[in-house]
């Protein structure tokens, strides 16, 4: 994900703010609210939009470990780690 | 022709539209607001470009008006105004004008009347919300509405500039006209030098901003007789000119930007189109930074997104119900270009010695 020049303090998801963000099929996420716009690569693409179907963090970090060859602890701690880098940067 | 004669229908009305003025680097609106018209689908009327100088490239844009006619500048006040519209009057059509620079509402404000008796349709705030949203007067719209406002005063003496640290002024600040212009300067050498271009170009009073850091957030709209919003459209600017001038943007929809215009619209009474132009701070506050009462220069937006105001303006002034609009559509960018405009010599000359070409050559 793009640098989007925010501070790195903690921050949780606002499903709300979640379900109105649109995304590309090449990985452009646009912030409607803010104007806001970053990038994401695959992987972070498979995750957000996972995310925006509702589907729980725990779930998407299983959903990993049957697309990419990875430890359930790996992906729970890229969910984990892309979660906070998206809600920095929908302000 | 009076208001009684006019139709009704405003898909037929010849419309005058001034601020034809398209510098690259900041372009008036008025360009804008005719191409909303001219893509209305129901749209078949006419539009007349009024301008104040020959080389305004919106005169001769035979895509955008079918006729084009000069203006006395403001600054020789509305008797002149209103004795080139008589004139303008005698050779054409003119159903209803649209408004689109700062420096001529005043003029027009106090025409309301003899406008109406020329039966021209015009929607514009009153003199005293034109007054009181003014850039000098935004601390204290600021205070009346519990809107945040960059901290603002006006300078008399250029020694304010070297002492002003002592006053809690640092730099750096925004130094702007009433009117228009505003830079953003880091000493007191820049300072004296901004305020000397501003008052070459438009004049006295010079004002002083505090500076915002953050990001610039701009909401246009349509007031009713009653001061009610309608059909907002905001954007984020992108990409700025080195004035500050928005080159390309994004449409968004900011809950509290609107609920900011929607209450200084309230307490104003407006009537007619606006700009409300905003700072997100750092901060993560929402600062009023200016309050124009015409459409922007970025209003074709309106027209992309679904939302075409100067439609809606039109709407009103022939007393029509307006249209349900759709949610204005976020994620649309914007991003302005220059173009070269070839002009004939005649066509030149004509506009520059008799204020006016009927028509594009054959």
């Amino acid at each position: 994900m793009a640098d989007s020049g925010l501070s790195p303090s903690r921050k949780s998801l606002d499903p709300g703010r979640l379900e109105h963000l649109a995304v590309s099929r090449t990985g452009l996420v646009f912030d409607p609210v803010s104007g806001l716009s970053f990038t994401v690569n695959t992987t972070g693409l498979t995750i957000l939009e996972l995310l925006q179907s509702g589907v729980s963090t725990e779930e998407v970090a299983h959903r990993l470990t049957e697309i990419y060859a990875v430890t359930l602890e790996s992906a729970t701690a890229a969910v984990a780690g892309f979660s906070q880098q998206l809600a920095q940067s929908i302000p | 022709m009076t208001s009684e004669q006019r139709s009704n229908n405003w898909r037929t009305w010849t419309i005058a539209i001034t601020g034809m003025g398209a510098r690259a680097d900041n372009p008036a609106p008025g360009l804008a607001v005719a191409r909303c018209l001219r893509q209305h689908p129901e749209f078949r009327g006419r539009l007349i470009a009024l301008s104040y100088d020959a080389l305004d490239a919106g005169l001769y844009d035979d895509h955008a008006c079918d006729e084009a006619y000069l203006l006395p500048y403001p600054s020789l006040g509305e008797a002149a105004l209103l004795e080139r519209l008589h004139e303008i009057k005698s050779k054409v059509t003119v159903d209803a004008i649209v408004p689109c620079l700062d420096a001529e509402l005043d003029n027009l404000q106090r025409l309301q009347p003899a406008l109406a008796e020329l039966g021209i349709a015009s929607l514009l705030p009153d003199r005293k919300t034109l007054t009181t949203r003014s850039k000098e007067n935004l601390p204290a719209l600021g205070a009346a509405t519990g809107v945040a406002t960059p901290a603002t005063r006006i300078v008399n003496d250029m020694g304010f500039f070297d002492t002003c640290h002592q006053m809690g002024w640092s730099y750096p600040l925004v130094i702007k006209g009433r009117v228009y212009g505003a830079h953003v300067v880091r000493n007191a050498n820049e300072a004296k030098t901004a305020c000397w271009r501003i008052a070459q170009q438009w004049g006295y009073p010079i004002l002083v901003q505090r500076f915002i850091p953050g990001h610039e957030v701009n909401l246009t709209a349509v007031c009713d007789g009653e001061s009610t919003l309608l059909g907002a459209v905001m954007m984020r600017k992108r990409g700025t000119t080195d004035q500050g001038k928005a080159w390309s943007g994004i449409t968004i929809a900011d809950q509290e930007l609107l609920e900011m215009a929607e209450t200084l619209t309230r307490h104003l009474s407006w009537r007619g189109p606006l700009e409300v132009e905003a700072l997100r701070g750092e901060d993560g506050k929402l600062y009023l930074v200016e309050l124009n009462p015409r459409f922007p220069s970025w209003i074709y937006m309106s027209h992309a997104v679904g939302r075409n105001l100067p439609a809606l303006l039109m709407h009103l002034l022939a007393r029509e119900q307006c249209p349900a609009l759709p949610a204005a559509k976020t994620g649309t960018l914007f991003i302005r270009h220059a173009r070269d405009l070839a002009v004939d010599f005649e066509r030149w000359a004509a506009m520059a010695t008799t204020g006016n070409h009927a028509s594009p050559p054959a």
